[in-house]
């Protein structure tokens, strides 16, 4: 089965935060929480760079590990979700994501939290599919509908792909190939004119 | 925008020169980014900010405000005098080139580094860069546009282009990328003081073409005017409507003007806004057509604004032209929304109460695609004919049969033709031009010379005569004329391609595989421009006094779009002393224009709710400010705004950012109470139109805010 990932090429975000838009008009996410967010370092200098991120649904995901309540679990496809009904709020997989992916609603770090939000990679809840609970508590589930997630079917430049890691990584394969050849093989089209 | 953005796909060499694309045109960067990935393509950004733009670019230059022309003039002084130019190209298709070459001698790579602060070896090196990447697109915005020799800059990057010989080809051109989706359509409705639809002007012959397309009596629209004078004046422009109420400086005009219809226009994008603001209270009616509450309906003290409610564009339907020059037809979603009214309908309440209805809707029965019909009629000089709204329509529904690289229809419904028929679309079976000036390709296939638009012949001011049209033997595939030929006239007696509607001249002109509009020369000289070769003047408001001596503004101007606008008598070389700094504005990708619309949006006020000043690291800490802190952005015209401090090496030590989209603060006070119950936006802040600069350019008269000087302190 088709192994879900996001992949980020830093070479082509340009910081316009379509993505971040597009997921929380799409999902309904209240400001305030971040499913996704662009960061930008060395910005206004040479070396800039952005990168847009949210919870990257890893393999042997941290979050699983110290959820306590056993409310975060991964699908066969990869897609690392959340139970809302189960979670407790107590923040460990917060502690735990190297990412800053989870979120959570009210209160502060200390204290009485509602139940962790974080990107479902457009694929719902363990509500069922389709109905309104899950819509209002996850948001939309576009891989149900077969789509790809809103963020990378929004980004304006594709530098944020999402889906079958092994379609996406052929995608950036051939993006970092085409970018060391060309120009950068000096005097061969004058020498060789293609034969 | 000669060519497309698509296109953009085929440079070998991308130079963006006053554009921050990445913010003001994030879709368009995939082009871009592709011609650097597969191409290789250098991507050179000259800009006085590092903006994210910068950031992906293989060459930044940093170039001082309003020095365009002088760096330009510099590149193309070093590849003639290299002998890099495409010599061909120059010989057969351009005129005014030794005139041009003399005035360019003058940028050597020294003085391109006094008067820009780009070191002398690297107008070199990037001279060098162009002529070694071929064919390369130049791309400009309004960073290239605003400033008093804006139409020199931009005649600067078409020359550079000439010289290059990148005109007429895939990957070349000059595109000019437009901020909205219609922007191109609006300009080429002429939404102007000085032009009717299609560039027709407002010569008598103007408005004859137009009372026949519109099927009314000449006479009658003569009666609408004040006198004939006016009808041929040209009016007041955007960037300076309000000295027709304000009158600070002197008017030509028969009366003061006394009201105002703002449709769909930010009101904060107009430079000084306090005297904007002052104008509100002197006008006696104000209304503002806009889907959103704009920043003008809280600026006036007097009880006279009317605010309409219209609809945005997924509530409505019709024909827009985009930045490619293509059309697209735009389908309604949903219905306008509350007491909201499309376009189309407050302009026909507007129309039936001024009491011309019979007359305006004459030739429109159906709403909109008799108004698309009735455009394409009158708009020959741009090939609007063959664009009609079923085509228009048959394109938008059909258009993942497009070549994403060609924009070409493999098969489907539009087979062969390109995506959005992009003008000229000389008939209704004429695939469109996908690229300007392309003369490879016969005319009924989307080729086309450069306009014959100037005569045949002109002697210039050091007495050498040249031949206007293009070289013999150079023509379009399929041309009767082999070489250069005047527009065609006389196939329909007293008519030409532009003004007989019968449309007979431009089918033969397409039957004989030659351009309507003639084969000549594209011109490196305009006489009828004060500097009919560019060259560099300093800013009206000059941070170098010993520049202003030597490359001193304009004259003044007494009636330049029916006001008197100050050149030489508002450059003052001491003004520096007091204002220190240039200040110039721009966009932030998450607002757009006025910012009405996105402020009031929770998820985009969430990500930039706060206008903030650039202000370099070195220049904060002389100044004793810190990021975060509030300043005062003082203007030389009594404007001053309050602002964050946002300390960042965006910006060098002379210079001072501020983005535009801010409005509901006023020079430190909140107007928020003062918008409609429930419509303020979550975004507010000062307009940094409060603090931008007095300028205007010379021949179009747009504002110059891109260059002007202002002084900062702490709050």
């Amino acid at each position: 089965m088709a192994r879900m990932k996001f992949l980020c090429d830093v070479e082509r975000c340009i910081d316009c935060n379509g993505c971040v838009i597009a997921c929380k008009e799409g999902n309904n996410v209240p400001v305030g929480v971040n499913r996704r967010r662009v960061i930008t370092i060395n910005e206004g200098r040479p070396g800039e760079r952005s990168v847009s991120i949210s919870c990257m649904h890893c393999s042997d995901a941290p979050c699983i590990a110290v959820c306590p309540v056993k409310a975060i679990y991964q699908r066969e496809d990869g897609i690392v979700l959340v139970n809302k009904d189960i979670c407790i709020g107590c923040g460990y997989c917060f502690m735990a994501c190297p990412f800053g992916a989870p979120q959570f609603p009210s209160g502060q770090v200390f204290g009485a939290r509602g139940a962790m939000d974080k990107c479902t990679f457009c694929a719902g809840g363990p509500a069922e599919t389709f109905s309104e609970k899950e819509r209002k508590l996850y948001g939309q589930n576009r891989i149900a509908e077969g789509k790809p997630p809103l963020c990378a079917a929004m980004c304006s430049t594709k530098a944020l792909l999402a889906g079958d890691a092994d379609v996406i990584s052929d995608i950036f394969r051939k993006r970092a190939f085409q970018r060391g050849s060309g120009a950068g093989a000096w005097g061969w089209d004058k020498a060789y004119g293609g034969k | 925008m000669t060519n497309s953005l698509n296109d953009i796909r085929h440079s070998k060499l991308v130079f963006m020169i006053g554009s921050n694309a990445a913010e003001a045109h994030p879709v368009a960067m995939q082009h871009v980014l592709y011609a650097k990935e597969v191409n290789n393509a250098p991507i050179i950004v000259v800009d006085p900010r590092f903006t994210k733009l910068a950031a992906k670019a293989t060459d930044y230059v940093r170039i001082r405000p309003g020095t365009d022309t002088a760096f330009v003039m510099g590149l193309i002084n070093q590849i003639v005098s290299n002998d890099w130019y495409d010599k061909d190209f120059v010989r057969a298709r351009v005129a005014g080139f030794p005139e041009m070459c003399k005035v360019a001698s003058h940028y050597t790579p020294d003085v391109v580094e006094d008067i820009t602060g780009i070191p002398a070896s690297e107008v070199v090196r990037i001279a060098k860069l162009m002529a070694t990447h071929r064919p390369g697109t130049v791309v400009w915005c309004m960073g290239g546009t605003q400033h008093s020799i804006g139409s020199s800059n931009t005649r600067a990057f078409c020359i550079l282009q000439l010289v290059l010989g990148n005109m007429g080809k895939s990957g070349g051109g000059t595109n000019i990328f437009r901020g909205h989706d219609n922007v191109q359509g609006a300009t080429d409705m002429c939404v102007l003081s000085h032009s009717l639809p299609g560039y027709y002007g407002i010569k008598d012959g103007s408005w004859k073409h137009w009372c026949r397309v519109w099927d009314v009596d000449y006479e009658w629209i003569k009666s609408r005017f004040h006198s004939k004078e006016y009808m041929n004046k040209k009016g007041f422009t955007l960037a300076r409507w309000y000295e027709g109420v304000n009158q600070d400086d002197k008017i030509n005009q028969y009366t003061p003007i006394k009201a105002l219809i703002q449709w769909g226009c930010a009101g904060n994008s107009n430079s000084m806004l306090h005297r904007v603001k002052k104008a509100m209270d002197k006008l006696e009616l104000v209304v503002i057509v806009d889907p959103f509450a704009p920043a003008m309906c809280t600026w006036g003290e007097k009880d006279n604004v009317y605010l309409l409610p219209c609809s945005s564009q997924y509530e409505t339907s019709g024909s827009l032209t985009s930045t490619s020059r293509q059309f697209q037809w735009r389908f309604k979603v949903v219905d306008p929304i509350y007491e909201s009214k499309d376009d189309y309908e407050i302009m026909a309440e507007l129309v039936k109460r001024l009491g011309f209805a019979d007359k305006f809707y004459k030739n429109i029965k159906k709403v909109p695609e008799d108004i698309t019909r009735e455009i394409c009629k009158g708009t020959l000089t741009i090939g609007y004919n063959g664009a009609l709204p079923e085509r228009i329509k048959k394109h938008t529904l059909n258009w993942h049969t497009f070549d994403i690289d060609t924009l070409q229809a493999k098969g489907g419904p539009c087979d062969g033709e390109y995506y959005g028929l992009p003008w000229p679309c000389w008939t209704e079976t004429h695939p469109g031009t996908p690229i300007l000036y392309d003369i490879s390709k016969p005319v009924a296939k989307g080729g086309l010379p450069f306009r014959a638009r100037f005569g045949t012949k002109i002697t210039y001011y050091d007495g050498r005569t040249e031949d206007l049209l293009a070289a013999k033997g150079v023509a379009n595939p399929g041309s009767q004329v082999k070489g250069g030929y005047p527009e065609f006239k006389d196939i329909v007696p007293g008519t030409n391609w532009k003004t007989d509607l019968s449309q007979k001249t431009i089918k033969e002109a397409i039957k004989r595989g030659m351009a309507p509009f003639g084969n000549a020369r594209a011109r490196c000289v305009v006489w009828t421009f004060p500097d009919q070769v560019p060259v560099h003047r300093e800013p009206v408001h000059s941070p170098r006094p010993d520049l202003i001596a030597k490359y001193p503004t304009y004259n003044d101007k007494p009636d330049q779009y029916r006001v008197y606008t100050r050149f030489k008598s508002e450059q003052n070389p001491d003004l520096v002393k007091k204002f220190p700094f240039v200040i110039i504005t721009g966009r932030m990708v998450e607002h757009m224009g006025g910012g009405a619309e996105t402020r009031s949006n929770k998820y985009l006020s969430e990500l930039q709710p706060h206008v903030y000043a650039e202000i370099n690291e070195r220049t904060a800490n002389n100044l004793g400010i810190r990021n975060g802190q509030m300043v005062w952005i003082e203007s030389p015209e009594g404007g001053r705004a309050k602002v964050m401090a946002k300390v960042t090496d965006r910006v060098d030590e002379h210079t001072i950012f501020l983005p535009y989209h801010f409005a509901g603060q006023f020079e430190g006070k909140s107007l928020v109470d003062r918008y409609p119950e429930g419509m303020a936006p979550y975004a507010v802040g000062e307009p940094a139109n409060i603090v931008t600069n007095y300028g205007y350019d010379i021949i179009t008269q747009i504002q110059a805010t891109k260059d002007g000087l202002c002084n900062v302190k702490p709050a």
